[in-house]
């Protein structure tokens, strides 16, 4: 957590020297602007002085034009440096976005592999952003406080015990503006999580609306709704009223501070010291520092939003590597040969397996997690915690996991679609169009694309939700056969496929891979029956091996697997 | 199911007076609160403005070389000021937010009511994309509204009615001076208007765009992964991202190019306002103290009115996700057809049912069933026959677009929605499993059951083992957030449910497909035990579903081809179902 914290202000550090330059111009321009807002309130006195209380007229003609001057740069200075700001903003988010995104689909994994999507997407929207508004939040803020000097100075020129007034009281609230901030912080995070939960469960509730109404579960859920949204209520409300507290405390301070500046200019001017201009001047400056102390304990809230945040983003981007070791590369030509030898793992026993380069192989598993931790280590998404996975001799943790997966293809019977059209996922831009032919036949896209209004161009929605679960399973088949990989591993390929279709798919499978490596892990006897030779897994290790037909003669335990 | 989908018809939006309406209702409860959270608002802005008046005054009392020892009164009186400004201020944002969480809260909560309330089939037809889009996006876009637009927008504009107010009484010629800055403020609003809203429209749009990326993007990172897309997905994000800084920068260039005409506008007024003070000090009629006030009073209002009109872009965005919520909370409940009745009999009949998405493209054509009280059909045939529309319509989900369907009797339109899913229930391809502890998921469909009910529930399903494994029993929360569940646990899940619920008829749909077939077997045995003694209708993608049961009804391009006992059917020397069964049992040894 400590280390954590120290990487979050390091990345903060590193937000603000990639925009190094941006920061130093928007700091500039609004040290500028906050100089052009303090000196109104002194062209008021001053105007008072020479031209109200004197009733000259030249003077005043003279003196608004310093004020129309004045305007002018006040407003060009603030919208160059505002703009400057935010570009460095959107500019810093953005990186982050690509960082996070980069670090999510890091080819090797990462540790915290638990954490959720939508988790996930927050911190690369809003804490991204969060993390990024520094770059507007600190120039700000060191601009505001250039205001705070400069509206000093020109009190010190006046008279210097109201300058050292103005000099020493600033700080001191800006102290306690810190100070009163940080509990805030502490509830602002709590406060997230609770706003967070309740949108959560309302988006969560409408992603599963077909489920409820499907079921009837209608009133309940909407009881169970109502449930935590006053829970959420009950907290955002607590953190708004300490904000609303924290506010109006600052709020209280700079107002006695106010006063205490009126008294003592009020005293000088009493006697004679300083003129009634350089006092209404004065008043007005002590009334404009309000303004850039506001924008300090607002620069200050940002921060510290800054830092809630950047820490969420260092954990995301510092977690360990799943996959860590092992940069060498294959060699164009990859054979294709398998060899597992005692390996030990999530429903694995001492596997030991060997598939020859080009075999095409069947693979039942009694327990389902074998299967899974067995897609899981061929395709390097985990490393075993003993033995060793071998293709073609090459241990597969020495090799890069890029490299692995550009040789064996792991297609996962829950893989998803992608927004684009239906041809798109299954080329996914970089499959030579001989390929995609033959794909589509063997997996019967051809037949499912028929059915579509638009066929292969046809747009595939909500991540493939628009088509049934037997479709989307033949684009992904389609996809992972086009990709044409010396090894395929296919994990259930065709659960959701009617039998007549499954068979032409088996027959489809055999020819289009015939030559090359192919694990069909299945229980499906239509696909088994097309491989040559079947791995029959149980207790996490090889119980026999051999044609399908045989093992369904001699083993009455696969017979029971396989034959429902 | 053959993923036809037509044109989205989106979910409606209100319109001003509806909403107004619905904001009115929402504040209805809540009036005495709201009186006293602008009372307390007014009494601290006037409080504040008083600051001025004690300022001028002081000034007044230098002028006429009053002795230093008269500051002390009114000094005191500001510190007085400050305090009691501080606490109106704090206790009244208590207030507005108290007020406004209050009723965004009974408006998310209108929100889910409504949308559980919807039937299906419009859900189905404007899809949870939008809903989804409404309960995230427009609640927040609403909530930050309420927690810093509405307090801020409030204390501003009571600052300027009542400094406009304090101007007037020093002497109306000052109001009057102060004024001629209104013009080129209302045009500047104009101007700003017209620019700022096709712009955050469009950059609504493109942040939108971006978040949809990075969803798929991060919720498809396996696949992305083993198909080695990150170049490709990374460029996506890039370029989406890209899209938004963009938009983001254009609204950021009109934002500042709005607030340098106010600019101008506020130069206008104080130059106005001081050169009235100069000509009502010159003839007499206002004192330099009073001149002072009033340049000070105006200087005072750049913020608030910077404020105020700053907010109208969020006041506008609320109000455009406000529509968009009030649109869903104001639809007519689903009609109910007045006498209550109930079937009386678990029996499904189908009449010359015909079913289409488009007009021209049919997917049923003329179906006919009769289904007795637990009785098991099996639903097979290929992939686009019309399985899951038949199931669907049977299940009340859809209207058919000709025939009657009647539960135990009674046309499905006359029953009450409620009624329907008390007699029928449908499990879909869709899995879903609810965020939260497993004995809330559990209860959805018994809300009245105790933990005892419902490890009886997942025990009949087979899923007693690995729920008494998980680390927290029934406490365990799974589903987005918590414990995952495999595809098939999360499918003995949903078949637990359907136990719970104990409706009399039962309709599977491709309920153990996407299990993989070893999850498929532990599946089917669940929804054998799932559906004894219930009248049940199976979408059959495994023919030993079709086999167990006691019809097999084979669907072809949308009509009833067969219908029998499976070893009737499959004893049919040219039957499309005997096929079909050949096909299946080809790999498996007979007999």
């Amino acid at each position: 957590m400590r280390g954590e914290r120290l990487r979050g202000r390091a990345l903060l550090r590193r937000v603000i020297r990639r925009e190094a330059r941006s920061v130093g111009a928007t700091s500039a321009l609004s040290a500028v602007h906050q100089g052009a807002e303090a000196l109104v309130p002194i062209l008021i006195g001053v105007i008072i002085d020479r031209a109200v209380g004197t009733g000259t007229a030249v003077d005043l003609i003279i003196w608004i034009a310093v004020l129309g001057a004045t305007f002018v740069i006040l407003s060009a200075s603030f919208q160059i440096g505002t703009r400057t700001g935010e570009y460095a903003v959107e500019r810093a988010s953005h990186a982050l976005r690509l960082d996070l995104t980069s670090r999510i689909l890091h080819p090797r994994g990462a540790t915290d592999a638990g954490r959720l999507p939508g988790a996930l997407v927050n911190v690369a929207t809003g804490d991204a952003q969060r993390v990024g508004m520094i770059n507007l939040a600190l120039p700000l803020g060191l601009a505001a406080m250039c205001g705070v000097l400069i509206g000093a100075v020109a009190l010190l020129r006046m008279s210097v015990p109201l300058g050292l007034l103005v000099l020493l009281g600033a700080p001191v609230l800006l102290l306690a503006a810190h100070g009163l901030g940080l509990p805030l912080q502490r509830r602002s995070e709590s406060e997230q999580e609770h706003a967070a939960r309740a949108a959560g469960v309302a988006a969560d509730l409408v992603t599963g609306l077909r489920v409820l109404k499907g079921l009837g579960a209608e009133q309940s859920a909407a009881r169970r709704y109502r449930r935590i949204s006053r829970e959420s209520l009950a907290a955002t409300r607590r953190a708004a009223t300490a904000k609303s507290w924290h506010d109006s405390t600052l709020l209280g301070l700079t107002g006695i501070f106010l006063a205490i500046v009126a008294l003592v200019g009020g005293r000088l001017a009493a006697t004679q010291q300083i003129t009634v201009g350089e006092l209404v001047a004065a008043v007005g400056l002590a009334q404009f520092l309000l303004g850039p102390l506001a924008l300090v304990a607002w620069a200050n809230g940002e921060l510290a939003q800054a830092r809630a945040s950047a820490d969420r983003i260092t954990a995301v981007l510092s977690a360990g590597q799943r996959t860590p070791g092992g940069n060498e590369t294959l060699p164009d030509q990859v054979g294709g040969h398998l060899r597992l030898a005692a390996v030990e793992d999530a429903g694995l026993c001492g596997l030991d397996l060997e598939i020859g380069a080009g075999e095409l192989v069947g693979l039942v598993a009694a327990d389902q997690r074998s299967a899974t931790t067995l897609t899981e280590l061929l395709g390097r998404f985990r490393d075993p915690q003993a033995g060793s996975i071998e293709l073609d001799g090459r241990p597969l943790h020495t090799l890069d996991p890029t490299a692995v997966r550009t040789a064996i293809l792991i297609a996962e019977h829950d893989a998803d679609l992608f927004e684009g059209t239906l041809l798109d996922n299954v080329t996914l831009g970089r499959v030579p169009a001989d390929r995609v032919g033959p794909a589509l036949t063997a997996s019967t896209v051809d037949e499912v694309s028929r059915t579509l209004p638009d066929g292969l161009h046809g747009p595939i929605a909500e991540r493939g939700r628009s088509l049934s679960g037997g479709q989307r399973q033949r684009v992904a088949l389609a996809r992972a056969l086009a990709a044409d990989p010396p090894v395929l591993v296919l994990h259930d390929p065709s659960t959701a496929v009617d039998a007549v279709t499954e068979q032409r798919i088996a027959a489809g499978l055999r020819d289009l891979r015939h030559g090359r490596t192919t694990v069909l892990v299945t229980t499906s006897p239509s696909l088994l029956s097309v491989a040559g030779r079947v791995l029959f897994l149980a207790d996490g290790a090889i119980r026999a091996s051999g044609p399908h037909a045989e093992l369904l003669r001699e083993d009455p335990l696969y017979r029971s697997i396989v034959l429902a | 199911m053959s993923g036809v989908n037509p044109g989205r018809v989106l979910l409606p939006t209100a319109t001003g007076a509806q909403t107004r309406a619905a904001v009115r209702r929402l504040l209805r409860p809540r009036w005495a609160l709201a009186v006293l959270a602008v009372a307390v608002l007014i009494a601290g802005t006037a409080i504040g403005l008083v600051t001025i008046r004690l300022l001028g005054h002081i000034v007044d009392l230098v002028v006429d070389g009053r002795p230093a020892g008269a500051l002390n009164g009114p000094v005191v009186a500001l510190v007085v000021i400050a305090v009691g400004q501080a606490v109106t201020a704090g206790w009244g944002l208590a207030l507005v937010a108290r007020l406004g969480e209050g009723m965004l809260a009974d408006l998310r909560e209108q929100f889910i009511d409504r949308v559980l309330a919807l039937p299906l089939h419009q859900v189905e037809e404007a899809g949870t994309g939008d809903l989804t889009s409404r309960v995230t996006n427009d609640v927040t876009v609403i909530a930050t509204a309420v927690r810093s637009a509405l307090p801020e927008l409030a204390r501003s504009m009571l600052t300027i009615a009542l400094t406009a107010v304090g101007l007037a009484v020093l002497d109306w010629r000052f109001l009057l001076a102060a004024l001629l800055a209104v013009p080129i403020q209302i045009l500047t609003v104009r101007w700003y208007s017209g620019r700022a809203l096709p712009l955050y429209a469009g950059q609504r749009v493109s942040v939108g765009a971006l978040q949809h990326q990075l969803q798929e993007t991060v919720s498809g990172a396996g696949t992305v992964r083993a198909l080695r897309l990150q170049d490709s997905h990374r460029e996506l994000v890039r370029a989406r991202s890209l899209d938004s800084v963009d938009w983001t920068m254009r609204g950021v260039r009109v934002l500042t190019q709005f607030y340098g005409r106010l600019n101008a506008a506020e130069f206008v007024g104080l130059s106005a306002v001081l050169v009235a003070g100069f000509l009502l000090v010159r003839d007499g009629s206002a004192t330099i103290g009073e001149a002072t006030v009033a340049a000070l009073y105006f200087h005072s209002l750049f913020a608030p009115i910077n404020t105020a009109l700053g907010l109208v872009d969020d006041a506008q965005s609320a109000a455009a996700s406000l529509v968009r919520l009030v649109g869903v909370t104001e639809l007519p409940a689903a009609g109910s057809p007045g006498a209550a009745r109930a079937p009386s009999a678990a029996t499904v009949s189908v009449e010359a049912v015909g079913h289409a998405y488009r007009p021209d493209q049919p997917v049923l054509r003329g179906v006919s069933l009769d289904v007795a009280a637990t009785e098991r059909v099996a639903l097979v045939g290929a992939s686009g026959a019309g399985k899951t529309t038949l199931a669907a319509l049977i299940a009340g989900v859809r209207r058919p677009s000709s025939g009657v369907i009647r539960l135990g009797g009674i046309r499905l339109e006359d029953l009450d929605p409620a009624e329907v899913r008390r007699s029928i229930v449908i499990i879909t391809q869709e899995v879903h499993v609810f965020a939260g502890p497993l004995r809330d998921d559990l209860r959805l469909a018994r809300p009245d059951a105790g933990d005892e009910e419902l490890l009886k529930g997942l025990d009949r399903v087979g899923a007693g083992e690995w729920s008494a494994a998980l680390p927290d029993g029934l406490d365990t929360v799974v589903g987005d957030g918590g414990h995952r569940l495999t595809v098939t646990q999360a499918q003995q899940l949903a078949l637990a449910r359907l136990v719970l619920a104990d409706p009399p008829i039962a309709v599977l749909d491709e309920a153990t497909a996407e299990a993989g077939s070893a999850g498929a077997r532990t599946l089917e045995a669940a929804v054998e035990e799932a559906l004894a003694g219930r009248t049940g209708i199976v979408v059959a993608h495994r023919l030993t579903q079709a086999v167990s049961a006691d019809r097999v009804v084979l669907l072809d391009a949308g009509r009833v081809l067969e219908s029998g006992p499976h070893a009737e059917l499959a004893a049919r020397p040219d039957g499309q179902y005997a096929a079909l069964w050949r096909a299946w049992a080809d790999h498996r040894p007979t007999g």
